[in-house]
């Protein structure tokens, strides 16, 4: 019998990794306008105005697949239950070695709250982006208003990045592969999504 | 280096329009094809080839029409927006005298110097590069006067140091506009009535987003992202990854 369990369809995985893709694009591109000190990151694109140009492109493929990765999964991502509130509370175990695993489903409460904060911050983006595609186009205050936010959205979502790989590779060995090629161990849906295990496996845990 | 500004006395100001002429000279700027528009005002606005223009204020009508006339330029703020918020070190920087001066070799076109200015001056040419009154450093660097002050015939438009001419236009009795706004502008008005009456803003500023932008959530940021690599980094080294026992695959349930 298979020690595998499929998680991620082809689309998800795609989707995913055209985003991140357009992500590291908006990183590289981006991080030239945010501060004087990244300013050579430009040199990757062969010039600050191709850069731009790049983050523009990059910018609508990131919007575009940050929404269909949400609707993808919305209906288990915004559904939260009282093991989420234990989960929650304990950290998700994070915090100590060893402790017992709350029954959590497909998703996890850290997941499911980082799914929603990405969209908020992919729409946040895209909205203050839009304003700011032409910084001569709008009200001036607005369009200072959006740079800011736009930075502090950026900021947010690249330490959000951080957690968020850290966690899906060598925090959590075995969750990288749903993501990769599909297929989990069944031994990491019991121990990290014991409910939904339940559900797919039809079996008790 | 004492700090230089221009005094602009709007009283003095005859339209002559000798400082757009200068500065078209000296910066080697081609004329604008304007269209008659009613005024003797012309061009109507700044433009990619135009660094100064004389503004016209007309009030009123028949007996009691009013003009007034004022030289429209960068004022070259102490606390200026446009270098604030461009990206590109050194495509607009200061000067030793403390004037705002440009560099096209660095300018990304990307506009946001447009957009900071509170006073609506940059603009970009057919190179999409920014342009603006440069305060004709490089004349001033070889202690020369700016081309437009040198051709002013009735010395509306002085330049030197900037605490002089404070003195002098205050010693005459006159309102100065932009001594203390945006961290002193280096280029102010002397005027005789209020800034309404030149449709200039009574109190100019920068919106205070830029601030929060580039000396709070710029340095947070950095620090930010540098923080979560190393609390991931320490998390990984002190209570370590979730690891799966490996041989229980097909245990419990199967």
């Amino acid at each position: 019998m298979s020690n595998y369990i499929k998680r991620f369809s082809a689309f998800d995985r795609v989707v995913h990794w055209v985003l991140a893709v357009a992500f590291f694009v908006l990183v590289f591109s981006g991080l030239g306008l945010f501060a004087h000190t990244f300013f050579n990151y430009f040199d990757f694109f062969g010039g600050p105005e191709q850069g731009i140009l790049a983050h523009k492109i990059a910018g609508i493929v990131f919007l575009i697949t940050s929404v269909l990765l949400f609707f993808a999964h919305a209906r288990e991502t915004c559904r939260f239950d009282s093991d989420d509130g234990k989960w929650i509370g304990a950290c998700g175990g994070y915090l100590k070695r060893g402790g017992k695993e709350i029954p959590q489903g497909k998703f996890n409460a850290g997941q499911k709250l980082f799914a929603l904060f990405s969209i908020v911050a992919a729409v946040v983006l895209g909205l203050t982006g839009f304003v700011i595609w032409d910084p001569t186009a709008m009200d001036r205050g607005l369009t200072q208003f959006s740079l800011m936010l736009h930075g502090l959205f950026f900021v947010l979502f690249m330490m959000g990045a951080v957690v968020h790989i850290y966690l899906a590779t060598i925090g959590n060995p075995g969750t990288a592969d749903g993501m990769l090629w599909g297929y989990v161990r069944k031994v990491w849906a019991k121990k990290h999504a014991s409910k939904w295990y339940k559900e797919v496996a039809g079996k008790d845990v | 280096m004492t700090r230089k500004a221009f005094m602009i006395d709007t009283s003095r100001c005859t339209a002559c329009r000798s400082c757009q002429v200068a500065c078209k000279q000296w910066n080697k700027l081609p004329a604008d094809a304007e269209v008659n528009r009613g005024s003797y005002e012309n061009p109507a606005q700044l433009t990619p080839h135009l660094y100064n223009k004389i503004e016209f204020v007309e009030k009123g009508d028949g007996q009691d029409f009013q003009w007034l006339f004022f030289n429209k330029r960068c004022l070259h703020c102490g606390e200026a927006g446009c270098i604030k918020v461009c990206p590109s070190a050194g495509a607009l920087y200061r000067t030793a005298e403390g004037l705002v001066g440009f560099d096209q070799e660095k300018c990304i076109s990307c506009n946001y110097c447009v957009n900071g200015c509170p006073f609506d001056v940059p603009r970009y040419d057919a190179n999409n590069k920014v342009t603006k009154c440069h305060g004709c450093f490089d004349r001033v660097a070889a202690g020369l006067q700016p081309a437009c002050v040198k051709a002013c015939p009735t010395a509306s438009l002085k330049f030197g140091d900037r605490d002089k001419l404070i003195a002098e236009a205050k010693a005459g009795g006159k309102r100065i506009y932009g001594e203390q706004a945006l961290g002193g502008l280096n280029a102010m008005y002397a005027m005789d009535g209020t800034p309404q009456d030149y449709n200039l803003a009574e109190n100019p500023s920068i919106p205070q987003s830029i601030f929060l932008w580039k000396d709070v959530i710029k340095p947070l940021g950095i620090l930010g992202f540098w923080g979560s690599v190393g609390a991931a980094m320490l998390h990984y080294v002190t209570v370590g990854p979730k690891q799966l026992e490996d041989d229980i695959d097909d245990q419990g349930g199967e």
